[in-house]
């Protein structure tokens, strides 16, 4: 019985979920969007190092004006074909992670960037369920005039980034 | 009659079971066995029943009155039932019954009585039962309580409630346990002692057992108090006695408007304390060297002077106490003997503790403080006969000046005193100096050459280590920055020779910037090195041992996160020495040598790495022990022989985990006790330790330590398309190999001839699966590293070159990647990672 309060809300409003800004950018033929408070910087594509024996979503490490940071490939977390870089592929560097001590910066790796949207609570809809790669990390559709943008939850998207390294590495 | 008291059996069950609901039943049966008795007879089991029956069904009447009884009418059954069992065994025997004990009549006094007792009972009870819980659950809240005192002010006024109902029940045993709770809550806190959360919660436990009891049984007793009770009287008496005895700790608090000088009052004390604690023990080897005094007696004299003006009490009379003793030495009025200098000492120790207390931890007892103020009073009270003959010196009232400026002091006494109080305040501290005035033009004149010491003294000022840090990485990537741009093509066609040499300029003044910022997080190892001189006097005298203590080098300097780092190995180490290495006096009288055993503790750069060496004259390390003790602790095969194994071979044993132990329970003669752990912490800094050691002649440790953390010294090779760091430290040579001295092993990878030694081949492209660099062992180079006394081969595609690069993390939560230690931004701003030898080579056999 309480179970069934307490998990009402959550199917309408996931974790991860929030009112505000949200950064739009393309992978793929999608449109995706990330909170805007926990993009840090968005940079074009540099030179990245591999990281040997890493998952192959991770591209490697960049260097930040002199912080070293991981970068992922979207595109090949959530199982879409690669592409070759272009002029407009971008970096969104995000920082993540419940509290200031354990902040995690890393770079995500996208097509190209659009604009910052204001997304409010009559946009947003439940995720449908769908068996895509990206299911897991998606926090729900926001529905504009003309288009749907996919909200991510960053925080779960790069949450399996360390242990998956760590998982192989050791 | 057989088959009522048949019944009586399954009945006991049914009143257990069922409870009032089969009440009816009892009083039904109970009537039957009543009749059958009577026929037999059986008088006593007659009345027994008619009772019974009776009482059931009086108490059956309502379920208030039945509940608290239920137990009891069980019981009582139970035990009719047997006495009509044994009755009618009897009969059937033809046995006599009266020799068969009747169990006592069961009556309830006054049921109506019960009756309304049960009911206050129960109302209390599921009162009481909340207040307990909510007594519990404030006692635990009192540790964690932002408020203890608020707290523990509930905890007194639900403990007094308690009591209060207890008393209107007339249920004295836990009425008392309540008062004395509260008598001892009361004495806690007003003596200020811990609130004893252990024994109140005892005391809850007690309450809620006798609660759960009283539910069940309105005439439950709460037991026995009495040794809870004396629980509580031990801890009310102890509390009174310790605040007798003060043994609570030493109070010290800043007014606000000083809390800005007490940071500075206690990085200069902890200072002046240091240098006091050197002088002390530099004192005990050369006691006629009256600077050590001197120097000492200045730097209680500044404590005392700032702590007077933050109004720091306790820590005033401590260090005036401690300066009285040392001005009567200096003076000669007193000899100084060794006993003093363990008084100063721990004066300077509990300086320390009042310090810690300031900054908010524990600090020393009132009591121990009290005890050393009277030690040192005493002290400085006796007077040695012919010393005190030079009593014209007036000592007391050189004494005077120094903790009363204000006693006028004949002009010639004062001067001296004078002296040394101005130097002490010239070491930043303002103080009031009315001995100026009163010594008049000759204390100005005197002190000129301690003033002039005490111009010496650089000027500095803190900085937080985090914008220390951020300095230094700003640099770094000014350094990174510039060399980009040097190395830009378009920069590099302009053919401009002012525009080369400007950048040469730049080039020049970043690097040198680099280096400054760099030093600026350097600190020497003196500081560090005094404590073990410390801790050499206190081991040597337990041990019962003589050591003297040689330091060299001790103005080397060190990264200060290495500095702090070495601290906990060295105190191993030296600790180890002397007390596994060195002999005892007679042992060494037997040998020959000097009984004053040797250890010396040095420090000296040595090609880029600053090199820690703890040398002592001791037994030295045992190569045929520790072989034998390896081989039985299974570390090495059993036919090893110590006379085919290097010395660093067998030495590297004691520092395995398990090696130790096996030390130390044995007792053998050998080091080794934490020695695993002295490795491990000198390998986090990225150094090494090696052991040289000669049976009979001592032993040698030498840390070999990094310049900084921050930078260490690289071979940068390239793999394919990627660059990796090889940490200098761990390299030995490269070269390229010859065909013929290749080997592939089956299954076990390959291997290459070096010098007549065979070592395995490890591929970085194999290790990091990269698809591009060579195949061909010929083509490229191996380089041999080492760790922990293996080497192994590790095969790269080319050498760039050697240059020291800035470790930075590979921004992973845990930076733990196997085989990588970090990332190095190189001059032409891309990341290339820096390997650690040791996971590698673990992974490659792993793998």
């Amino acid at each position: 019985m309480s179970n069934a309060v307490t998990a009402a809300p959550v199917a309408t409003a996931p974790k991860g979920f929030s009112v505000g800004k949200y950064l739009s950018f393309q992978l793929s033929k999608e449109e995706y969007g990330i909170a805007i408070l926990k993009v840090r910087e968005i940079i074009g594509m540099v030179d990245v190092t591999p990281l040997p024996r890493t998952p192959d979503f991770v591209r490697g490490v960049i260097n930040l004006r002199g912080r070293i940071i991981p970068v992922i490939d979207l595109r090949r977390k959530f199982g879409m074909a690669p592409t070759e870089f272009t002029n407009e592929t971008c970096v969104v560097v995000v920082d993540v992670g419940k509290d200031n001590d354990t902040t995690f910066r890393v770079g995500c790796i996208v097509d190209t960037v659009s604009e910052v949207l204001t997304i409010g609570a009559e946009h947003f809809e439940a995720t449908p369920r769908c068996a895509n790669a990206a299911g897991d990390y998606i926090a729900g559709l926001a529905k504009l005039k003309d288009r749907v943008l996919i909200l991510l939850d960053i925080e779960r998207v790069i949450g399996d980034l360390d242990p998956a390294i760590l998982g192989q590495g050791g | 009659m057989a088959s009522g008291i048949e019944g009586l059996g399954g009945l006991v069950v049914r009143l257990q079971r069922e409870g009032r609901a089969a009440a009816g039943d009892a009083v039904v049966q109970m009537r039957q066995v009543e009749a059958e008795a009577l026929a037999a007879s059986l008088d006593p089991l007659a009345r027994l029943c008619r009772v019974a029956a009776e009482t059931i069904a009086q108490l059956a009447e309502a379920e208030a009155t039945w509940q608290p009884q239920a137990q009891a009418v069980v019981e009582h059954v139970g035990r009719l039932v047997d006495f009509a069992g044994k009755c009618a065994a009897a009969v059937a025997d033809g046995a006599d019954i009266t020799g068969i004990v009747p169990p006592a009549l069961f009556t309830v006094p006054d049921v109506e009585e019960a009756k309304h007792f049960a009911e206050t009972v129960g109302m209390f009870v599921s009162h009481a039962i909340g207040a307990v819980a909510e007594l519990e659950e404030e006692a635990l809240a009192v540790e964690s309580s932002e408020k203890p005192a608020e707290t523990i002010a509930g905890i007194r006024r639900t403990v007094h409630t308690l009591k209060a109902e207890f008393g209107v029940l007339n249920m004295t045993a836990p009425q008392t346990l309540c008062h004395q709770a509260e008598t001892t809550i009361d004495a806690t806190v007003e003596h200020g002692q811990p609130f004893p959360v252990d024994v109140m919660l005892q005391c809850v436990d007690l309450l809620k057992q006798f609660l759960d009891r009283l539910t069940r049984d309105v005439q439950a007793s709460c037991g026995d108090v009495e040794p809870m009770l004396a629980r509580l009287r031990a801890i009310a008496a102890a509390a009174v006695e310790a605040a007798q005895d003060a043994g609570t700790s030493v109070r010290l608090q800043v007014g606000g408007e000083f809390a800005d000088s007490l940071n500075e009052f206690i990085t200069e004390a902890r200072a002046h304390l240091t240098d006091a604690e050197a002088a002390m023990v530099a004192l005990s080897s050369e006691p006629d060297n009256a600077e050590n005094i001197n120097l000492t007696f200045r730097a209680f004299h500044t404590i005392k002077g700032v702590a007077g003006f933050l109004n720091l009490t306790p820590l005033v009379e401590l260090a005036h106490v401690a300066e009285t003793l040392l001005d009567g030495a200096r003076s000669q009025r007193l000899s100084f003997t060794p006993e003093d200098i363990d008084l100063v000492l721990a004066a300077g120790d509990m300086i320390q503790q009042m310090i810690h207390s300031l900054e908010g931890q524990k600090g020393p007892l009132q009591r121990d403080w009290k005890r050393l103020i009277g030690a040192l009073q005493a002290a400085a009270g006796r007077s040695s006969g012919p010393v005190a003959a030079k009593a014209e010196v007036a000592a007391p009232a050189a004494v005077a000046v120094a903790s009363d400026p204000a006693t006028p002091a004949p002009v010639a006494i004062a001067a001296p005193a004078a002296g040394s109080a101005t130097t002490a305040g010239d070491q930043g501290v303002e103080l009031p100096r009315p001995e100026r005035v009163a010594g008049g033009a000759k204390a100005a004149a005197e002190p000129a050459g301690e003033d002039h010491k005490a111009a010496r003294v650089e000027r500095t000022i803190k900085v937080s280590t985090t914008r220390l840090d951020m300095l230094v990485d700003m640099v770094g990537e000014l350094v990174i920055a510039q060399s980009m741009v040097l190395q830009d093509p378009a920069i590099q066609r302009l053919d401009s020779q002012s525009l080369t040499r400007n950048i040469g300029q730049v080039g020049k003044i970043t690097r040198d910037l680099q280096e400054a910022a760099m030093s600026l997080r350097m600190v020497t190892v003196k500081a560090t090195f005094q404590k073990m001189a410390r801790l050499v006097r206190d081991v040597a005298g337990k041990a019962g041992k003589k050591v003297a203590l040689a330091i060299a080098g001790e103005e080397t300097e060190l990264d200060r996160n290495v500095v702090e780092q070495i601290s906990d190995p060295l105190v191993h180490m030296i600790r180890n020495a002397i007390d596994h290495g060195v002999e005892t006096p007679d042992e060494r009288r037997g040998k020959g040598k000097n009984p004053e055993g040797h250890l010396s503790l040095s420090a000296y750069h040595q090609g880029g790495s600053i090199v820690i060496e703890i040398k002592d004259d001791g037994r030295g390390l045992d190569k045929a022990r520790i072989v034998r003790k390896a081989v039985e602790k299974e570390l090495l095969p059993a036919n090893s022989d110590p006379a085919a194994m290097s010395d660093a071979e067998v030495f590297n044993l004691v520092f395995l985990p398990g090696f130790s132990t096996a030390e130390k329970v044995t007792d053998l003669s050998g080091r080794g006790v934490g020695m695993d752990v002295v490795r491990r912490n000198i390998e986090a800094l990225r150094g090494k330790i090696e052991i040289d050691s000669r049976l009979g002649h001592g032993t040698t440790f030498r840390l070999r330590l990094p310049l900084t953390l921050a930078i260490i010294d690289g071979m940068v090779v390239r793999v394919g398309g990627n660059r990796y760091v090889v940490p200098t430290l761990s390299i030995e040579q490269s070269f390229r190999p010859a065909a013929a001295d290749v080997h592939a092993l089956v299954d076990r990878g390959e291997c290459v001839r070096v010098r007549g030694n065979v070592l395995p081949v490890y591929r970085l492209k194999e290790i990091f699966g990269q698809t591009d660099g060579f195949d061909d062992l010929a083509q490229g180079i191996l380089i041999v590293v080492e760790i922990d006394g293996v080497r192994s081969c590790l095969f790269v595609d080319e050498i760039l070159g050697q240059q020291q690069v800035v470790i930075k993390s590979l921004g992973m939560s845990r930076d733990r990647l196997a085989g990588l230690s970090g990332g190095a931004i190189m001059t032409d701003g891309r990341v290339a990672l820096i390997l650690d030898v040791g996971t590698l080579v673990e992974s490659a056999l792993a793998s």
